[in-house]
């Protein structure tokens, strides 16, 4: 009973930690914190995946000299090593866009942004200008 | 076994309350502060489930490289996240239902740790078998990144270097003195 529910414990705590994840993408109106959040959201994706390769009694999967050893699945670490370095890519990216939105808009929230975007946007409808959808150089 | 799990239960508990501090924070630093917190008790969780190589690729480029980044960006970034003016309510709500539909769903899911979950049937007792004659190292999980599925690998860097070269795009150093002059002398000629 108790290893039934320790057994499923851990598969709600990763969903509960993937929907902070999510609110803090797109509740949080600042963008540094938006990337927190994917962050957030990644690293309880690839502790899912891990949870699924574990096998009870496993040991890690690297062979050893005894014939009846069991080996925890390697094929999810496998995967995610890859998504961890993808992660960061993905990150700096990131951090790079919300750099090049500071400098210029000079600032990183989202309300601030849209409004200065809206502004500009009756700026040009009240002088006639033509609309190009480009974003403002 | 059951202490395992129960290690494993307490790993996670200390990660859904650094991620609940994560939402009560409004500080930038102690977000970079807690966020890698979150990952190197992540590189824990990792361990005592068996993903060693997992554990310390995390530890190094999760909670080390990741952190720099947010720490040379913080530099040029406001010190303080602002309250925000529009309503969370319904941010909130739809996270709430989504996670509750994930649990519900969580029933079927194989319990952990089962042989008999369907992942450890397919290709995965093919790669433990083969990797020693095949490939000849003792680590399975290398075995399989660079050789059974070398073009994930492959691919991997591709998106590495796309992502280096985007940022380097977007951080270039233009000169600003040089470009506010060019762009009136266009409009001037225009008008002209």
């Amino acid at each position: 009973m108790i290893s039934s529910t320790v057994g499923i414990w851990n598969y709600w705590i990763v969903f509960c930690l993937m929907m902070i994840g999510l609110f803090l993408v797109i509740g949080r109106k600042n963008f540094l914190k938006k990337i927190v959040g994917l962050t957030i959201f990644q690293t309880s994706v690839f502790l899912l995946y891990i949870t699924f390769g574990k096998i009870k009694g496993g040991t890690p999967p690297i062979l050893n000299e005894s014939i009846n050893t069991i080996y925890s699945n390697p094929l999810p670490h496998v995967l995610i090593l890859t998504a961890i370095v993808v992660g960061v890519a993905t990150t700096a990216l990131g951090l790079s866009l919300v750099l090049r939105i500071n400098s210029e808009y000079g600032s990183i929230e989202e309300d601030d942004v849209s409004a200065q975007d809206l502004v500009d946007y009756h700026d040009d409808i009240e002088t006639g200008k033509k609309l190009d959808l480009k974003f403002k150089k | 076994m059951i202490s395992e799990l129960l290690i494993n239960a307490f790993l996670v508990t200390i990660m859904l309350s650094i991620a609940i501090a994560l939402i009560k924070t409004r500080t930038v630093i102690f977000t970079v502060i807690l966020t890698s917190a979150y990952s190197l008790v992540a590189a824990l969780m990792f361990i005592t489930l068996d993903a060693v190589d997992v554990a310390f690729t995390e530890a190094s480029v999760g909670a080390g490289i990741s952190t720099i980044l947010f720490l040379a960006a913080m530099a040029y970034l406001p010190k303080k996240e602002e309250e925000s003016i529009s309503s969370e309510f319904i941010p909130a709500l739809s996270c709430i239902i989504l996670g509750g539909i994930l649990i519900w769903c969580s029933f079927d899911l194989p319990e952990i740790g089962q042989l008999t979950a369907p992942i450890h049937q397919h290709i995965a007792p093919e790669y433990i078998k083969g990797s020693k004659e095949n490939i000849g190292i003792p680590n399975i999980v290398t075995s399989v990144l660079a050789s059974y599925r070398g073009y994930d690998t492959f691919g991997e860097t591709i998106v590495v270097f796309t992502a280096g070269v985007a940022v380097l795009a977007l951080l270039e150093k233009k000169n600003p003195a040089k470009k506010n002059k060019s762009q009136p002398k266009r409009k001037i000629r225009k008008n002209a």
